[in-house]
């Protein structure tokens, strides 16, 4: 933690950060051009001494709305939407793979581990933190090139990975399952894919369907930017107005996409209290096995 | 019962999106020249770049490890910056954000957060962008407010589901509410909070990496040059070093969490 701080301290002494410059009459004269000309939505530019603007100003909106708006956001949900479905669907197949508790010669009952299976399950988790490692814009970056253009690269991208963050959060979390019943289902003869698929499998779905949602979250902002290499969401449209210098259009479809991320995070809330409430029979207190399934 | 119906309404979410997308599957897989540069770039994978991989180096010019490392360095500093600046501006508004205030302040701290959350940090980035120009303070303070309101979100749950008991003990006693919170709520909620903001640092770097795509001297704008020029091996010195930071993080956090939380 101390060395977390100091850390943090070194960088803003580091010379690499212009705090200073930031505040030169140069940035300053930038700033104000920026507040009264170019962010100022069109219409309002060049009124006249108490002219009302408010008409101009929702014609302005509702222009814009129908050009691009409304596809900007529901091209950008949708990708979010179908991403989640592919990495949730890896980690429902990887997860138990990479659990070391299931990966074992005699699940719940043996005391000893075998190297094979610790490679196996360590390779799974490997793979998982790789994936989880290189971030969603880059990998956009990447399969771009290489897929061309439609919304692969996007969808692919966030599939990847959140793929690697549910598998890892998968795992963790049957790792943590109390393993009386477990026990029991193996003891009474149940082979290894019977315990997972009648005992793990319900047991972990009401967790992996919190964390889903969670991911749903960030997913939908993340979705967001990832337009901005090229791919039809809602970034290609900010990036375009940004290259044509239309500032006030940029402004305006960011805020169209916080609105967007609000109203994903309202939906996921009620998700996830659905799922609580229906899975608290058989967990009492919900604890993250890691933190990463909140926020960002 | 309730459960498969919500998994398979998600499995038919999926299939409206794909159809809506206007996507194929056949376009899954790379072909032509997407093919080449998918298999070039693949083969590059266990052979990164120690070196230029460029035929003409000017003279003079540093040596490629050494400009990487350099671009390691400023994006553990740019997130080290970030992610501190966050802190500060994140503890004060979690506790306005928790159960320990007043519904009228709590509701407008939580609605601000949610503002702050809400635009993605690489937004932030382009509007600061086009309001100072190319500052590396203006990206700080980029990934700082998103940073910020999740942290606070996040810190003012763990707050609230933090156990109570001695809270209340030292109110009862006669303690003043603010030193219930620091003597009782803030030791007992701490290692929680800890192990969050090390996941947050993990985040940051990747944030801070990406921010090279904007002309900020990070990872990531050595990354994007590399790969226009086709220079995959050194992509691959980039993504590894991605990779060995977030792996340092995970290990050093890990440790951290089973001396807190267990």
């Amino acid at each position: 933690m101390i060395a977390l701080l100091l850390l943090g301290l070194y960088s803003w002494f580091s010379g690499q950060i212009q705090v200073a410059e930031l505040f030169t009459i140069r940035r300053a004269s930038n700033l104000k051009r920026f507040l009264t000309q170019d962010a100022m939505p069109k219409p309002l530019r060049n009124l006249a001494e108490g002219e009302s603007g408010f008409a101009a100003l929702m014609q302005w909106s509702s222009d814009l709305w129908n050009d691009f708006g409304l596809l900007a956001l529901t091209t950008t949900f949708w990708i979010s939407i179908l991403a989640m479905v592919l990495a949730g669907a890896y980690a429902m197949l990887t997860s138990p793979l990479g659990a070391r508790t299931l990966m074992h010669e005699d699940p719940f009952v043996g005391a000893q581990r075998g190297l094979p299976w610790r490679i196996a399950s360590a390779s799974v988790r490997g793979m998982a933190i790789f994936l989880r490692a290189i971030p969603e814009y880059i990998w956009a970056f990447l399969l771009i090139s290489m897929l061309g253009p439609s919304a692969w690269p996007a969808v692919l991208a966030l599939a990847i990975h959140n793929a690697g963050i549910m598998s890892r959060l998968g795992a963790d979390t049957i790792e943590n399952l109390p393993p009386q019943s477990l026990r029991a289902l193996r003891l009474l003869g149940g082979t290894r894919s019977q315990v997972v698929i009648g005992g793990v499998f319900s047991m972990v779905l009401p967790r992996f369907l919190l964390f889903f949602f969670y991911r749903f979250e960030t997913c939908v902002r993340e979705a967001t930017i990832l337009g901005m290499l090229g791919v039809f969401s809602l970034g290609y449209w900010v990036d375009d107005s940004r290259s044509r210098g239309r500032y006030d259009e940029m402004l305006y479809l960011i805020a169209l996409g916080a609105l967007l991320v609000l109203l994903a995070d309202l939906v996921s809330w009620f998700a996830r209290s659905l799922v609580r409430d229906a899975g608290t029979s058989t967990n009492t207190k919900f604890k993250d096995p890691a933190e990463s399934s909140r926020g960002d | 019962m309730r459960r498969s119906l919500v998994l398979i309404s998600i499995g038919l979410l999926g299939f409206i999106g794909y159809w809506s997308l206007g996507l194929e599957l056949g376009q899954i897989l790379p072909r032509g020249q997407g093919f080449q540069i998918a298999r070039d770039f693949l083969s590059a994978a266990f052979t990164p770049a120690l070196d230029y991989e460029a035929e003409f180096v000017p003279a003079g010019s540093p040596s490629f490890l050494w400009v990487i490392g350099n671009g390691f360095q400023r994006t553990v500093i740019f997130a080290g910056a970030a992610l501190s600046l966050a802190l500060i501006l994140g503890l004060p508004l979690a506790v306005l954000a928790s159960g320990l205030v007043p519904t009228s302040i709590r509701i407008p701290t939580r609605l601000f957060i949610a503002g702050m959350r809400s635009v993605h940090e690489l937004l932030w980035a382009v509007v600061f962008l086009a309001a100072f120009g190319l500052n590396s303070a203006g990206a700080i303070i980029a990934i700082a407010i998103p940073y910020a309101g999740t942290l606070a979100k996040v810190f003012s749950e763990m707050l609230d589901e933090a156990p109570q008991r001695s809270y209340q003990a030292l109110i009862g006693a006669g303690a003043s509410r603010s030193q219930a919170f620091f003597g009782a709520l803030l030791p007992t909620a701490g290692p929680d909070m800890a192990a969050y903001a090390f996941y947050r640092f993990e985040c940051a770097l990747r944030s801070s990496a990406v921010l090279g795509f904007f002309g900020y001297p990070t990872l990531g704008y050595y990354l994007r040059q590399s790969f226009e020029n086709l220079h995959y091996r050194e992509v691959w010195t980039c993504l590894y070093a991605i990779l060995f930071a977030v792996l340092i993080l995970e290990t050093w956090s890990g440790k951290l969490r089973r001396r807190l939380v267990a």
